[in-house]
């Protein structure tokens, strides 16, 4: 039990810049996820706390130590690997014992662990087996399994179930997050899938191109992102974005865009009037734009030619064309028949518009 | 059609093979492959022909009908035959003792490691690499005169391990360049240095790699001859230089030559097999 505090993390390999300026408090028995695209410098970050990449810049420090200069086993964390990184000449049992053995636990406590770990995960029947003689779930059962025995002070996640197919990769999920519930041990788990961090992750770190775009709770990303990027990572199907430009006239707040010109109201209209004349990107959530929608007297309504839907059984994809933009709409019932080239109403909630600067894309308000 | 109404039949054969009764493909290919075993295997059945019949038979090995041990017998009690094989055997297994002991360290630091060292290490064994085989025996020759230990083990290991270090680094490179790093990451994190890393959890895994390397290695220096015809002489007999004295200015003396060839075929059939079953069972379970 420990929390782990990165202060100016930084790396680079030669010229390239994997990692900047990395700042994060993550508390005892908090599960932090951090998420973003392919080569956002993730797993370097997570290598450098676990002791597996020299640190270039800045501190880490597990458990109130610095530990920038300890090598990986007097760190006291365990890791799992995308790839599981069993021992492959060694049984289960061996695996698990692996790192107890090393640390010179008597074996009678090995073999007390290795059962508790075991029943947990449910691999008691593997353990005399080889890993090549596993699924690739119970492989990462076994990885798990590996990191439980050792009781760390931090466990570390480098996209676990990246390699399992959709349905175990779910299910593992509510296994991870069973297990957390018995086991709260402090946990930083890298993910490039946004469902997992925001379903896993207690705070979310969102990075891109080694920097960190934000930090927060997974609502916190979800209602309020700081800027375009995270507003289009978090949350599926995408955020429509929609450029757009502001005017003032008069007490009236209007945002106009080729096919659409829309009043807006008192709130957001006095975040906007300091932008005015300015262009902006408008973002709003496929689920948030409704269909006719009824009712809710400050819906904002707009009219868009249907381009395409697709049928997901449950519900339907709109795809609304809005002068030169494509707009989604999610969450439409799926019994209604629209055809292509009708003109549509739609609607949305003031509320849950969002406004970015069309030039850095930070949120405006 | 729906398709329980279709015939689930065989599309009809086309072309060459089609011409051959049904299973005459099989018969085809059973006799195609008798040829070229016997292609193969003929030189060493006419080996052993000729290491069975007595001198006068040598050259109508396919008539005659008179067979003997007797070539064996003389082949051993020739002065320094023993001594040869002896030698032989154990300067190939020094050789590849040592020369594995290396190549395993240097090839898994050709594969983990970028830096100054391993560039420039990379560097001198790629160049030694190039240089013709040949070239290296004369320059050999007179450095080990000088260091005094010609027509020693010495004279003729350290030559060995030196070029198969060359040329087994690169292979061992890939051996370990095929496993994941992963593994030895997580061994470090569970409480391993990074020499333990690597004796625990990279070696055991390059084990099968390892073997058919060391017995590559074996056969090679086994079969060696022209490192142990210069680099060696009356003091340090070795096989493939004994055996090569049956050809003299007085003629060949083929039968003794084929019982000794036949001969010098067991250990390393034995090496070969044994080596390799052994080391593999240890592997898997
Ligand atoms: N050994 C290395 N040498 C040079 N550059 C490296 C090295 N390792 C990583 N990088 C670079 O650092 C950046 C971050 O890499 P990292 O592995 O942390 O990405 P990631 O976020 O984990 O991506 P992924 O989701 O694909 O695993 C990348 O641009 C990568 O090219
Ligand atoms: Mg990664």
């Amino acid at each position: 039990m420990a929390e782990v505090v990165l202060k100016g993390v930084g790396k680079c390999y030669g010229p390239v810049v994997a990692v900047r300026d990395f700042n994060l408090a993550i508390a005892d028995q908090e599960f932090v996820a951090l998420v973003g695209p392919s080569g956002c410098g993730k797993s370097t970050t997570l290598r450098m706390v676990a002791g597996l990449e020299e640190i270039t810049s800045g501190v880490v420090a597990i458990g109130g130590r610095v530990v920038n200069d300890l090598p990986p086993k007097d760190r006291d964390i365990a890791m799992v690997f995308q790839n599981y990184a069993l021992y492959q000449h060694m049984s289960v049992r061996d695996n698990l014992a692996f790192g107890l053995r090393n640390r010179k636990v008597p074996e009678s406590e090995i073999a007390a662990q290795i059962l508790r770990a075991a029943k947990m995960l449910g691999i008691e029947p593997l353990l005399e087996r080889h890993p090549r003689q596993l699924s690739g779930g119970q492989q990462q059962r076994v990885a798990l399994g590996r990191c439980l025995v050792r009781n760390p002070k931090v466990f570390l996640f480098d996209e676990p179930l990246s390699n399992l197919d959709a349905q175990l990769r779910s299910q593992m999920r509510l296994e991870l997050k069973e297990l957390r519930k018995r086991v709260p041990t402090t946990s930083i788990y890298v993910t490039h899938d946004q469902v997992e961090a925001m379903t896993l992750g207690e705070r979310i770190v969102v990075m891109k191109d080694g920097l960190v775009q934000q930090v927060g709770s997974p609502l916190d990303l979800y209602r309020r992102p700081a800027n375009r990027f995270v507003a289009g990572f978090i949350g599926s199907p995408a955020m429509n974005f929609i450029d757009a430009r502001v005017a003032a006239a008069g007490d009236d707040v209007m945002i106009a865009t080729e096919g659409l010109s829309l009043r807006l109201t008192d709130k957001v209209a006095a975040t906007l009037r300091k932008h005015a004349g300015n262009a902006v990107v408008m973002g709003v959530r496929p689920q948030h734009v409704m269909l006719d929608g009824a009712g809710g007297g400050n819906l904002l309504r707009f009219q868009a030619t249907l381009s395409t839907s697709e049928q997901l059984g449950d519900q339907q994809l709109l795809d609304a064309r809005l002068g030169g933009t494509l707009l989604r709409v999610s969450g439409i019932d799926a019994a209604l028949k629209l055809a292509d080239g009708t003109m549509l109403t739609l609607a949305m909630a003031p509320e849950n518009m969002h406004f970015f600067d069309a030039v850095s894309g930070a949120a405006l308000g | 059609m729906t398709a329980a109404s279709l015939e689930l039949v065989p599309p009809p054969r086309k072309g060459f093979f089609a011409a051959l009764a049904p299973g005459g493909v099989k018969v085809l290919f059973a006799l195609l492959a008798v040829g070229i075993a016997f292609l193969f295997a003929f030189p060493v059945l006419w080996l052993v022909l000729t290491s069975l019949r007595p001198p006068s038979g040598v050259y109508f090995v396919h008539r005659g009908t008179e067979f003997t041990f007797h070539n064996y017998a003389e082949a051993l009690a020739q002065p320094n035959m023993l001594r040869a094989f002896f030698n032989s055997f154990a300067i190939s297994t020094l050789a590849t003792v040592l020369s594995l002991g290396v190549t395993v360290t240097s090839g898994y630091m050709l594969s983990r490691f970028r830096g100054p060292v391993p560039n420039a290490w990379f560097s001198v064994i790629y160049v030694l690499r190039c240089v013709p085989y040949i070239s290296w025996v004369l320059p050999l020759f007179f450095v080990t005169r000088q260091m005094g230990i010609f027509d020693t083990y010495w004279g003729l290991l350290l030559p060995h391990v030196a070029v198969h270090i060359c040329f087994f680094s690169w292979i061992m490179k890939g051996f370990f360049d095929g496993i994941d790093p992963s593994m030895e990451y997580a061994a470090l994190i569970d409480g391993c240095t990074r020499w333990g890393a690597f004796f625990r959890v990279a070696l055991p895994s390059a084990v099968p790699g390892l073997t058919a390397l060391a017995i590559l290695c074996w056969l090679y220096t086994w079969n060696e001859f022209l490192f142990a015809l210069m680099l060696t002489s009356h003091k340090t007999p070795i096989l493939t230089v004994v055996m090569a004295q049956f050809v003299h200015e007085l003629g060949m003396e083929w039968h003794l030559m084929s019982a000794t060839a036949l001969m010098a075929l067991v250990p390393a059939l034995i090496v070969t097999v044994f080596g390799q079953k052994y080391v593999i069972r240890g592997l898997r379970v």
